[in-house]
C-alpha cells in the first residue's frame, strides 16, 4: 500500500504506470480523491518544477512526470464524478496570427498544467478574434500570447486592443513571451507581464493571480 | 588551387568522411520509408495538386510519396547551381566540395558597437553588417544578420533586402514573409542588375525557406519557393529543427527526418518545374534540455552536418548547413571554441553554403566585431583545409643540404620565398610577447576587431547600384506597403 508521499515520489520518477497503479490503490483503499491530487500528485510535480529550475531535472524528465501526474489526476477525477476540480486558474494560450513557432508555447503550457492551471490551447497562427472568442467562451483569468517573429509581435497589441474594445481587458491578465519579446515591449503594449522562460512564466501567472 | 575548394585531388587536402556508403544508404532508405509510410502534410494547394497528379497517395492534405518518384526527382534536380554576385560575375558555383561562408538572417537583438548595450535590432544594423561583410574577404554571401524592427512589419523583409544589396555586391540569401513579398523582392533584385533577364541568367539572390518539422510543408513556405522557381531563382528549402523537440533526439533519427523533409522539397520543386534549382540541408541543432536554448554551438550540430553534407554529395545536390554560430552571449573563450570547432568541420566536410556565421546567444543576438573575428577563423580553417604541400620544392632537400648540420634557416632564400604561404598570419588574434602586448595597450582580439569594424564602416563603400535602382527599390517597397494596408 503506497502513501501519498510515495505517490509524490513516483510522479517525480515519471513512471506513468506506477503512478496509475498507486493512485488506483489509494482510491480503492478509500482515500479522498481531492487529497490524492492535492497532497500526492501536485506536491510531486511541484518538486519537479523546483528541480527543473535548479537544473537538476531536464525537459524530457519533466514531460514524463507531467504525463504521470495527469494520468493520476484523470483517475482521481473519475472518482469525484462531475464536480470540477479546483485549479490554480484558467489560461488561454496561443501563438499569434502569422506565427508558426510553438515549441516555447507548448513548454509554457506544459509547465502551467503541471502547476495546476487549466489551459485552453489556441494552437499556432491564432487570429485576434480567436483570442477574443476564447476569452468570452472560457472566461480565463489569464491570456498568454507567444510570438517569435518581430513581424508577429504587433498582433499581441492588436489582441490587447480588441479585448479592450470588447470590455474584456479588465477581466483578464495578459502575459506575453517569445524570443524577440522583452519586458519593455510588454510595458509598451500594455501587457501585464512578460517571462523569458517557462519556469518564470508559471511564477508570473501565480503572482498575477494573487 | 582556389580558396573555396576542399576534398579535391589536385593537391590532396585533408578529407573528412563521417560514415560509410552502406550507412548513407540506410539513412536514404529510412527517409524513403518515412515519406511512403508516414507521409507529409502539405498546406499549399498547388503543391498538393502536383503531388496528386504525379501519383502520390493523398488523403486530404496528407501526402504519401512513393520511392520511385523521389528517385525520379533526384535525377531531375540540378547537380550544380551557379550563383553570381550583383555585378553579374558568376563567382559562387555550388558544386561538390566548394565551401562558401556567410552569416544568418533576422537576429532580433544587436549589441550596439557605440554603447556596448544590447538592444532591439534596426535596419541600420542590417546595412552595417552588409558593409562589414562586403569588405571582409572570407564572407562569400550575405544574409541580413539583424532584423529591421524599426520598419513596417509588412515589408520589413524588403527593407532588409534593400539594406543588404546596397551595402554589398556579394550574393544574397534572403528571407521573405510570403509569396507576394518574394515576388516584389525579385523585382527589386532585377532592378539592381538591369532587368529580369539578367537576373535569370546570373541569379545573385537565393531564397531561404523552411518546412516545419515534423513533416509539415506550409502554404507560405512552399509558395515562396514556387514563386522563385518561376523566375529561375535558386531556393534553399531546409528545415530548422530542435532535436528532442521537433525531431527524434537521436542524431540518426534527426537526420532521417530532416532528409525526408528535404526530399519532399526536392519532389515538390521538380514537379513545379523540371530542373528547379533547389538546395538541401538544414539546421540540425539539438535543444538544451536544461535551458531550452537552441544548441547552435554544440558538437552534435557539427556531427549532424558532417553526415548531411555526405548525403547531399551522395545525391549530388548542393547543400546548406551552418557553423560559426554560438551559444555564448558575447565573443569570449566559449564563443571562439564553438565557432572554430564548427567552422573547421564544415570546411573539411566540403559543405556548399555555410550560414549563420557570427550568431551569438543561440541565434538571438548579433555583434559586428564577432563577425570580424569569425572571418579570421574561416581564414584559419581554409588555410588548414587547403592541406600540406608535398612537392620537391616543399620537401626542401636542397635547402637542408645547403644549411647543413648546425646552421639556421632564417636568412635562407627558401625561407624568404615561402614563409608567407607556409605560416598563416591572423589579423585579430594576438601573438605578441607579453611586453610587446603591454606596450600596445593590452588590446584583445575583440578590441582589434571592433577597431577594424569602425574603420570599415567609416571608409568602405560597396560597388554602386546602377542608376535609378535605389529609387526603383524604394518605389516597390512603397507599393507593397500600400497593398498591405488595403
Ligand atoms: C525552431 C525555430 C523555427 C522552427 C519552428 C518549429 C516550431 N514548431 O516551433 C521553424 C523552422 C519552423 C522556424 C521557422 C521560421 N523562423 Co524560426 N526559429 C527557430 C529557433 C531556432 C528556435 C525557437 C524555439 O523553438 N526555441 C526553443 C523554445 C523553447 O524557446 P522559445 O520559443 O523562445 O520559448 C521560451 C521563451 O521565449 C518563453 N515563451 C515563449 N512563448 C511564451 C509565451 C508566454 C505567454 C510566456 C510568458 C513565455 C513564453 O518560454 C519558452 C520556454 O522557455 C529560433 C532562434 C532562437 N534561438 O530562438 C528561430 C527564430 C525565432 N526564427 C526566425 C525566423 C526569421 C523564422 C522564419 C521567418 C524563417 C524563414 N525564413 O522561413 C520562419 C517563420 C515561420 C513562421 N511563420 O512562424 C527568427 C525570428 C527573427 C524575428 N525576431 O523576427 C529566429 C529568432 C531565428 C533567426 N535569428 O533567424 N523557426
Amino acid at each position: 500500500m503506497s502513501s501519498l508521499k510515495e505517490l509524490a515520489e513516483l510522479v517525480i520518477t515519471g513512471d506513468i504506470q506506477k503512478v496509475k497503479d498507486a493512485t488506483k490503490q489509494l482510491l480503492e483503499a478509500g482515500e479522498d480523491p481531492l487529497r490524492v491530487i492535492n497532497e500526492g500528485l501536485i506536491p510531486g510535480i511541484n518538486e519537479v518544477g523546483v528541480r527543473f529550475k535548479e537544473g537538476e531535472m531536464f525537459v524530457p524528465e519533466m514531460m514524463m512526470s507531467a504525463q504521470a501526474m495527469k494520468a493520476g489526476v484523470e483517475l482521481a477525477k473519475e472518482k469525484i464524478g462531475g464536480t470540477d476540480i479546483p485549479t490554480a486558474g484558467k489560461v488561454v494560450m496561443g501563438s499569434v496570427k502569422g506565427d508558426l513557432h510553438d515549441i516555447g508555447k507548448n513548454l509554457v503550457i506544459m509547465m502551467l498544467e503541471s502547476s495546476g492551471f487549466s489551459i485552453v490551447d489556441l494552437g499556432v497562427d491564432a487570429p485576434v478574434e480567436k483570442f477574443v472568442q476564447a476569452v468570452k467562451e472560457h472566461k480565463p483569468q489569464v491570456v498568454g500570447m507567444s510570438a517569435l517573429l518581430t513581424t508577429t509581435m504587433p498582433v499581441m497589441q492588436e489582441v490587447i486592443r480588441a479585448l479592450d474594445k470588447e470590455g474584456l481587458r479588465s477581466k483578464v491578465k495578459v502575459v506575453i513571451g517569445g524570443a524577440p519579446v522583452t519586458q519593455e515591449y510588454a510595458e509598451e503594449i500594455g501587457a501585464d507581464g512578460y517571462a523569458p522562460d517557462a519556469g518564470t512564466a508559471v511564477e508570473l501567472c501565480k503572482q498575477l493571480l494573487n | 588551387m582556389d580558396k573555396f575548394r576542399s576534398n579535391y585531388d589536385e593537391q590532396v587536402t585533408p578529407r573528412l568522411t563521417w560514415i560509410t556508403d552502406a550507412q548513407l544508404e540506410q539513412i536514404h532508405y529510412a527517409s524513403l520509408e518515412v515519406l511512403e509510410r508516414t507521409g507529409i502534410l502539405v498546406q499549399n494547394q498547388e503543391a498538393l495538386k502536383l503531388l496528386k497528379e504525379a501519383g502520390c497517395r493523398v488523403r486530404e492534405n496528407r501526402v504519401f510519396i512513393p520511392a520511385w518518384l523521389v528517385e525520379e526527382c533526384l535525377r531531375l534536380a540540378p547537380k550544380r547551381i551557379c550563383v553570381a554576385d550583383r555585378l553579374g560575375r558568376r563567382i559562387m558555383p555550388l558544386e561538390k566540395n566548394r565551401v562558401y561562408y556567410g552569416t544568418g538572417s533576422d537576429l532580433p537583438f544587436t549589441v550596439d558597437i557605440d554603447t556596448g548595450e544590447r538592444r532591439v535590432s534596426r535596419k541600420e544594423d542590417v546595412s552595417r553588417a552588409a558593409r562589414v561583410m562586403d569588405y571582409l574577404p572570407n564572407y562569400d554571401f550575405i544574409m541580413s544578420y539583424a532584423i529591421a524592427s524599426d520598419t513596417n512589419p509588412c515589408v520589413s523583409d524588403l527593407h532588409q533586402f534593400e539594406a543588404m544589396t546596397t551595402g554589398s555586391s556579394k550574393p544574397v540569401i534572403f528571407t521573405a514573409h510570403n509569396a507576394a513579398n518574394t515576388e516584389a523582392l525579385i523585382e527589386m533584385a532585377a532592378a539592381c542588375v538591369g532587368g529580369e533577364d539578367n537576373l535569370r541568367s546570373n541569379p545573385y539572390i537565393i531564397l531561404y525557406s523552411e518546412p516545419i518539422s515534423p513533416l509539415v510543408h506550409t502554404n507560405d513556405g512552399v509558395g515562396k519557393m514556387f514563386k522563385c522557381f518561376e523566375y529561375d531563382i535558386p531556393v534553399v528549402y531546409t528545415p530548422g529543427v530542435l532535436a528532442g523537440a521537433t525531431t527524434p533526439v537521436t542524431k540518426a533519427g534527426c537526420i532521417t527526418l530532416m532528409n525526408a523533409e528535404g526530399l519532399a522539397g526536392v519532389v515538390m520543386a521538380q514537379l513545379k518545374k523540371k530542373g528547379a534549382p533547389i538546395i538541401i540541408g538544414g539546421g540540425a541543432t539539438p535543444m538544451d534540455m536544461k535551458t531550452t536554448a537552441t544548441l547552435y554551438g554544440a558538437p552534435e550540430t557539427s556531427m549532424n552536418y558532417a553526415i548531411m553534407t555526405q548525403i547531399a554529395q551522395f545525391y549530388g545536390l548542393p547543400n546548406f548547413t551552418e557553423a560559426g554560430c554560438v551559444n555564448a552571449p558575447l565573443p569570449d573563450v566559449q564563443a571562439g571554441v564553438e565557432a572554430a570547432m564548427t567552422i573547421m568541420l564544415t570546411q573539411l566536410e566540403g559543405c556548399n553554403l555555410v550560414h549563420d556565421v557570427g550568431y551569438l546567444e543561440g541565434g538571438k543576438t548579433g555583434y559586428l566585431p564577432f563577425l570580424a573575428i569569425c572571418d579570421d577563423i574561416i581564414d584559419m580553417a581554409r588555410y588548414t583545409g587547403a592541406g600540406t604541400r608535398i612537392t620537391p620544392e616543399h620537401l626542401a632537400v636542397d635547402c637542408i643540404h645547403e644549411v647543413g648540420p648546425g646552421g639556421n634557416y632564417m636568412g635562407h632564400e627558401h625561407t624568404f620565398k615561402h614563409f608567407r604561404e607556409e605560416i598563416w598570419a591572423p589579423r585579430f588574434f594576438i601573438r605578441y610577447l607579453w611586453e610587446q602586448w603591454e606596450a600596445r595597450g593590452k588590446q584583445t582580439p575583440v578590441d582589434l576587431a571592433l577597431a577594424k569594424v569602425r574603420e570599415i564602416l567609416a571608409g568602405h563603400q560597396a560597388a554602386a547600384l546602377p542608376e535609378g535602382a535605389a529609387e526603383e527599390m524604394q518605389a516597390i517597397i512603397r507599393r507593397r506597403e500600400a497593398e498591405c494596408r488595403s
